[in-house]
């Protein structure tokens, strides 16, 4: 039963951060941008995050400071991909590039460490206990005591689910992705469009680096988005961008994080246990696949 | 020069301007980082030496990278590859104890099919099963990682020592060095001659480009598509293989050591890009990193620049060429549509005299 219980609460933890990447690709994926430059974005945002914390003492200076971190990534992606023209895939490579060699190289300059970063002067992101749920066995552990940003994507999720299907700015956002020049026609830039979904990708996935860096742990390890922000992008393409779709699939991919962290205890060894997630992920891509083949030839099953 | 190349040198331009006001910025000496940075990659013989033995990776991660981009096939597995390629070599090299004629062709075999191999298995999950090979050959590469380390910490962990490694490879399999430079630039050198003659003077290297270009075209044309998929990723794998297999061969260690190769997998991907995927692009800026990467050592010694600059640089300068390059075909394409619309404008003369096709021209 202990067991269990500590397998949903790192289920959860390890869901976050996905979910918030992934939310943030939500309004990429709609916009038609291909955005692979999120794992870098969530880098970037980790590492400024643990800076304006340790700098200014001060948590709250920290998730600001990650969620610029974010935005401005995003800004470069944006300037690059939208209005320069560069083809998306070698901007988003070349950012990722850049948010690994950049963070490494600041690691040095500013912190003078090489490979990882901690210090009690880092503040942490405040643990939230709910009142009542809190105190009940088995779910208490598991809803309550995570730190606050596990809440705050929660409410996200239904958050982006209503902007981006129920708003007028999601219904363009939409039609810019499916029909650029249409929403041209009719007097919305496109281009602008695009370019904001990025740069709300890029607060997003800001905002999923301090998770890590000032939520799961508490500093900042060279690489440390380790490929979170490439499963986000894998999680996009299972639930076709549909924030509620993310935020199961994002629990799953926790609960093999969680299972990779809680088989540690066995005698299985630490490497296999590791790749529990990505191994999952290309497990998944193989049932879609599956799936969508299966649907695709009932349909034509009917058609003829 | 080609218009090209003088984008390309536009781009490298301003991206090194770029990096000039990074140091200025954060209080270092420029000029004289600068100045370090070229004189130990490129002015005496120890470094234009170090520089070509940075090289020797490079260039062929950069082929991979290029004939997989090229071809339309979105291989990002070369650090996977990599890893693969460079611990079968180590498991081949420990397990067999062979003349070095018969052992080092025999290693350069086993890191080709390894690379390969790791590449075939995200060509294969394609073409079975559809699934997009840039997701799944990303995580091969954690999946590749987690398993050699693995290996490393555990069954082939050189016990003497104490941080995770193989033991040393068997004298026959390694690369002689000839006045500090490694044989395996020559190897580097033959698997480039080699990709250039199948990439632009063969008939599968001109399906591949063209497949890259227009896959539905190439279909048209009476293209094999699927199987040139399958062929494109081997080699590109294959290529990726064979640069982790050199790092064991040549080089001092001959051994598998824990983080080894660092960054030269994704450096790779950053050169075909920067290339365009041009075979003798690639070659270059191969060049170019490895005298980037190889100068900030020399750097980091004399103005005390962290020497993590070049993957800063490296990065800087992708952006700023592509960015160049992209921007450059736009300019003339908008150009030569002010210079039509003149054209169809004064052609017609008589309605409104051209004002409104050049203010249609210069809207945009």
């Amino acid at each position: 039963m202990h067991l269990v219980i500590e397998m949903l609460r790192s289920s959860v933890l390890a869901a976050t951060p996905v979910l918030l990447a992934g939310l943030g690709g939500t309004y990429t994926y709609y916009a038609n941008v291909f955005n692979i430059a999120m794992e870098g974005m969530m880098l970037i945002g980790a590492f400024t995050a643990v800076a304006g914390s340790y700098l200014a003492g001060s948590w709250v200076v920290g998730t600001l400071a990650g969620m610029v971190g974010g935005v401005v990534a995003a800004l470069v992606f944006a300037v690059f991909a939208v209005y320069l023209k560069t083809d998306e895939f070698v901007t988003g490579t070349a950012i990722n590039m850049l948010a690994l060699g950049g963070t490494t190289y600041a690691l040095r300059q500013m912190f003078r460490v090489k490979g990882a970063f901690m210090s009690p002067m880092i503040r942490a992101i405040p643990r939230i206990r709910i009142p009542l749920i809190g105190a009940l066995p088995g779910i208490g552990p598991v809803a309550s005591g995570h730190p606050f940003l596990v809440y705050v994507t929660l409410a996200l999720a239904i958050v982006i689910e209503w902007h981006m299907f129920r708003t007028r700015y999601g219904l363009r956002l939409r039609a810019a992705g499916e029909d650029p020049r249409a929403v041209d026609s009719v007097g919305v830039s496109s281009d602008r469009i695009r370019a904001q979904a990025i740069l709300i990708s890029g607060a997003l996935c800001g905002l999923a680096g301090v998770y890590l860096s000032l939520g799961y742990v508490t500093l900042f390890a060279e690489n440390m988005s380790n490929g979170r922000g490439w499963i986000a992008l894998a999680v996009i393409i299972l639930t076709r961008g549909r924030p509620l779709g993310l935020l199961t699939m994002s629990l799953v991919f926790g609960f093999f994080d969680g299972l990779g962290l809680s088989l540690q205890s066995t005698r299985i060894p630490p490497q296999f246990t590791q790749m529990v997630p990505y191994i999952a992920t290309i497990v998944a891509l193989y049932l879609y696949s599956r799936e969508k083949k299966r649907v695709s030839a009932g349909q034509a099953g009917q058609a003829g | 020069m080609s218009k090209n190349a003088i984008t390309a040198l536009a781009g490298i331009v301003v991206a090194l301007l770029a990096g000039l006001a990074i140091l200025w910025a954060q209080g270092y000496p420029a000029l004289p980082s600068y100045a370090a940075l070229f004189s130990y990659s490129l002015f005496s013989k120890f470094a234009i030496v170090s520089t070509l033995n940075k090289a020797t990776p490079l260039i062929l991660t950069g082929l991979s990278a290029a004939v997989g981009f090229g071809s339309n096939c979105v291989n990002l597995g070369q650090p996977g590859q990599f890893l693969i390629g460079a611990m079968a070599v180590a498991a081949f090299g420990i397990a067999c104890d062979l003349p070095t004629p018969v052992m080092i062709p025999l290693a350069i075999m086993v890191a080709l099919a390894a690379g390969a191999l790791w590449a075939g298995i995200a060509a294969g999950l394609r073409r079975r099963f559809n699934m997009d090979e840039f997701i799944t050959t990303l995580m091969l590469n954690f999946i590749a990682d987690y398993f050699t380390l693995y290996l490393i910490s555990g069954p082939m962990w050189d016990r003497t020592t104490y941080s995770p490694m193989t033991k040393m490879t068997n004298p026959g399999s390694w690369l002689p060095m000839w006045d500090g430079l490694s044989t395996a630039f020559v190897v580097s050198c033959v698997a480039f001659v080699i990709t250039w003659v199948i990439w632009d003077r063969s008939k599968l290297g001109y399906e591949w480009r063209v497949m890259g270009q227009n896959s539905a075209f190439a279909r048209v044309g009476g293209c094999r598509n699927e199987a040139n998929f399958t062929r494109a990723m081997l080699l590109s794998g294959a290529l990726a293989g064979l640069a982790g297999g050199l790092m064991i061969m040549g080089g001092m260690q001959h051994r598998f050591v824990k983080g080894m190769g660092a960054n030269y997998a994704w450096d790779g991907v950053m050169i075909a890009i920067v290339a365009a995927n041009g075979m003798v692009p690639t070659g270059l800026y191969a060049l170019f990193f490895a005298a980037i990467q190889t100068g900030a050592m020399g750097m980091e010694l004399e103005t005390a620049v962290p020497s993590e600059f070049a993957l800063v640089l490296q990065a800087i300068i992708v952006l700023f060429v592509v960015a160049s390059r992209e921007s450059t075909r736009l300019l003339i394409n908008r150009w030569a549509a002010k210079l039509r619309a003149r054209a169809a404008a004064g052609g017609a003369q008589d309605i409104g005299k051209g004002e409104g096709g050049e203010r249609r021209a210069s809207g945009h």
